[in-house]
């Protein structure tokens, strides 16, 4: 199904004013496009770390009204002992220290929380630069934070903490919730369940809140796994409960570990597959040529696409989408235009006007079809 | 960048905020702890004076005054902390709004199937073996087992000691690399070698006059050789010889000591170097996440198209993607013929022919054009016979 046959599924008028839209805001997109888990991961932490807080500011708060209430009664009690008052004073006294001291230390942690995104921020919008140096750094940057990502996921965890040697993408990447998961990780190839509870029970609410949003209907079979797999963690290892039992034979374990890094992910709404296999993708298929599959004479040894494996893995892809010529000098790699005029040999292929010339001048005005081997003169190369 | 801006707006409340409440809660509850400590002290020394009536006095102001305002004061820091709740998830809310969640909609679902992972692997050390990262490729084949082989690694570690010693303008091991493939250099006529002799040249007069005998000493033994291509510029190294005595840099060849000039051999060599080994200039992996970083949002928004009208699987159809995307001129790196009159793109089955009067169509449409034996050129008034058309390779 090509796109100029299906044309008129489309209302024509609002595509092209589309397709405007998509230029026009291009740089801003390619950071919206792709950034979200930049920022929302972030804030996810962010957002654990408020209601933290609040839990521990209510117990403060908790603890501070059951002194004062402790005090309230001996006051209105007929025996008022001054010790017993003075000393409950003190106690009222040591609970708002304590309450204070806490207010003081999770709101510092909240606001460190914030930081981490608002740094996250500035570092995109240094993609805004109208330095090219800035911008070239950038761009490799994002390709080692995606990079990062890509690795992390795949469990790769000396590679990672190879990566962020002398980098700055420390900080700029999601390290924390994946070396919390390499953790658990560990202790469950071990078949020692503890930490994996310990991070079910941080995470309850959410992971219900996820339960509910995304097993619905057809994920039922999903469902009842899941539901084994979190009883499973309820269990202790020597379990004869069937069909429990069973569930912890060798595979199981490789399952578990599978599971629980999808769960952590989906926890943190970061996407499958990841940002790198997807930008991966669009840029092969962006990139991708019919040249790119008709031999080695064809090849350009600057093209992605013609190298070994990137060739092999855009082979299921589609090609670009290509509306107006544009030529390439096949020996140069340099642009055909007004400035270097495409000519035509006797045999059909097309060069530019300064390669040839060129080859020309070293050739006593013979040139080389680099893909025929046939050999002209250059006054035989004609424009058209 | 409005994306960024609208959150980095909502942060930056939220910040303040906490900061705000950080400083809020402080004092107001110092200030609790001082009234506090007062009316200890009171009640502890009306003890010593035994005078009930003061006594009675106190108690009654921290029973009805500051007990009373410590609960208050208390139960509404944690509602205010509570209600920060709003501004934060305001910064969730601004991320989702600003920021695409769902950009995986745009990709092929079956794309890292079995045995593609290896092969993403290898292009990833690759591309860390050419960015000189020799311990991240190392720790990669290791972590993931794949086959790299050792020989896959030599270029590419004597290519980057080159570089490591270019940027700090130590020209010997490029001189050296140079010299042992000067054949090969000169069958891609490469410049490079005389390019690093013109540098190390430069360097010896810009050090000033004592060093201008070995300078020309220097430009006899390695500029010589070069006299045929490079005429005018050894012209332009010779002339400069007459400044040095009153300062290069306010003469006219002031730019020789530019520190471009090392910018640009670090430039000439990587180019020069990577086509005599037959590789890409950049690395292609960073050249595709940044042409997929380009084209996702066309793509987003194209496929939020197609959906509003139904029309699904973008990347099903094995053809082409629904829309183009430029990437610029840097990222083109094959012809692409587009039938000006059917407006697509070339294939095998379907190549550009050039008629006789010069124009080219494609082969389908010069067919459809056609009627008899006789063939009308779209853009001229030639008449001509379709069989005189040829082939053309782009
Ligand atoms: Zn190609
Ligand atoms: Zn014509």
């Amino acid at each position: 199904m090509k796109f100029s046959e299906n044309i008129s599924v489309f209302n024509l008028v609002f595509f092209i004013n589309l397709y405007l839209f998509a230029y026009n805001k291009i740089k801003a997109s390619e950071i919206s496009s792709i950034e979200h888990p930049t920022l929302k991961v972030p804030y996810e932490v962010l957002n654990k770390r408020f209601r933290l807080a609040q839990k521990s500011i209510d117990r403060e708060l908790c603890h501070v009204t059951n002194a004062v209430s402790e005090l309230e009664k001996v006051l209105i009690s007929d025996t008022k002992d001054k010790n017993q008052i003075t000393s409950l004073i003190g106690g009222v006294m040591e609970k708002l220290n304590s309450f204070k001291r806490k207010a003081e230390d999770v709101t510092q942690e909240e606001i460190e929380c914030g930081r981490v995104i608002k740094r996250r921020v500035e570092h995109l919008k240094e993609h805004d630069s109208t330095s090219p140096a800035v911008i070239c750094q950038w761009r490799k940057l994002r390709l080692d934070r995606l990079l990062m990502e890509y690795v992390l996921r795949a469990g790769y965890y000396n590679t990672a903490s190879e990566l962020i040697k002398g980098s700055p993408i420390k900080d700029l990447t999601n390290l924390d919730i994946f070396l919390v998961a390499n953790d658990v990780e560990i202790s469950l190839k071990n078949k020692d369940t503890s930490k994996c509870l310990a991070w079910c029970h941080d995470n309850k609410s959410k992971l219900r809140k996820h339960a509910r949003k995304h097993f619905t209907g057809q994920d039922q079979a999903q469902m009842q796994a899941v539901q084994q797999c979190m009883a499973l963690l309820a269990f202790p290892v020597n379990t004869d409960v069937s069909p429990y039992k069973e569930l912890f034979s060798e595979s199981r374990w490789d399952g578990l570990v599978t599971q629980f890094r999808e769960e952590n992910l989906n926890l943190f709404q970061i996407s499958t597959p990841s940002a790198f296999s997807v930008a991966l993708q669009a840029g092969l298929s962006a990139l991708k040529t019919p040249h790119c599959y008709r031999g080695p004479l064809n090849h350009n040894p600057d093209c992605p696409v013609c190298q070994k494996n990137l060739n092999e893995l855009a082979s299921s892809l589609p090609y670009a989408h290509c509306s107006q010529s544009r030529l390439v000098c096949h020996i140069s790699g340099e642009q055909l235009n007004e400035h270097n005029q495409p000519l035509m040999l006797p045999n059909g292929y097309v060069y530019g006007q300064k390669a040839l010339e060129q080859m020309a001048s070293e050739n006593d005005g013979f040139v080389l079809c680099p893909r025929s081997h046939q050999t002209f003169t250059l006054v035989e190369a004609e424009k058209y | 960048m409005d994306a960024c801006v609208a959150v980095e707006k909502e942060v930056d409340k939220v910040l303040c905020k906490f900061t705000a409440f950080q400083d809020r809660s402080s004092l107001l509850i110092r200030g609790l702890y001082s009234d506090l400590e007062n009316i200890k002290k009171q009640i502890d020394e009306s003890e010593a004076s035994d005078d009930c009536f003061t006594l009675r006095d106190s108690i009654n102001l921290l029973q009805n005054q500051i007990l009373a305002r410590t609960k208050e004061i208390i139960t509404n820091l944690s509602t205010e902390h509570r209600d920060l709740h709003s501004s934060v998830s305001k910064v969730g809310k601004a991320i989702d709004k600003n920021f695409t969640a769902d950009f995986a909609c745009v990709s092929h679902e079956n794309f890292f199937d079995e045995g593609k992972q290896d092969m993403i692997n290898e292009v990833i050390c690759r591309h860390y073996l050419r960015e000189g990262c020799l311990n991240v490729a190392e720790t990669l084949i290791k972590d993931t087992g794949i086959d790299m082989p050792e020989d896959a690694k030599v270029p590419f570690l004597e290519l980057n000691c080159i570089l490591t010693s270019l940027k700090v303008h130590d020209l010997e091991p490029a001189l050296e690399w140079a010299k042992k493939n000067r054949e090969k250099l000169r069958a891609q006529k490469s410049s490079l070698e005389f390019k690093l002799h013109r540098l190390a040249y430069i360097t010896l007069i810009s050090e000033g006059q004592h060093r201008i005998k070995e300078a020309i000493e220097y430009a006899r033994r390695h500029l010589t050789g070069f006299v045929h291509q490079h005429e005018k510029a050894i012209q332009t190294l010779l002339g400069c010889l007459l400044y040095v005595r009153s300062g290069l840099e306010n003469s006219p060849y002031a730019d020789l000591l530019s520190s471009c000039q090392w910018i640009e051999i670090c430039e000439v060599f990587t180019r020069d170097a990577c086509a005599l080994l037959g590789l890409s200039v950049e690395s292609p992996l960073a050249v595709c996440i940044n042409a997929g970083c380009t084209a996702l949002p066309v793509l987003l928004n194209i496929k939020q198209v197609m959906q509003q009208q139904q029309v699904h699987n973008m990347w099903n159809s094995k053809e082409e993607l629904p829309i183009e995307i430029d990437l610029g001129q840097n990222y083109r790196y094959h012809s692409i013929f587009a039938c000006p009159i059917l407006r697509q793109q070339s294939t095998e089955s379907n190549p550009p022919m050039r008629l006789i009067c010069g124009h080219i169509i494609s082969r389908d449409a010069l067919n459809k054009l056609t009627t008899g034996n006789k063939l009308k050129c779209p853009y001229c008034p030639v008449e001509q016979s379709p069989s005189d058309a040829t082939h053309i390779y782009f």
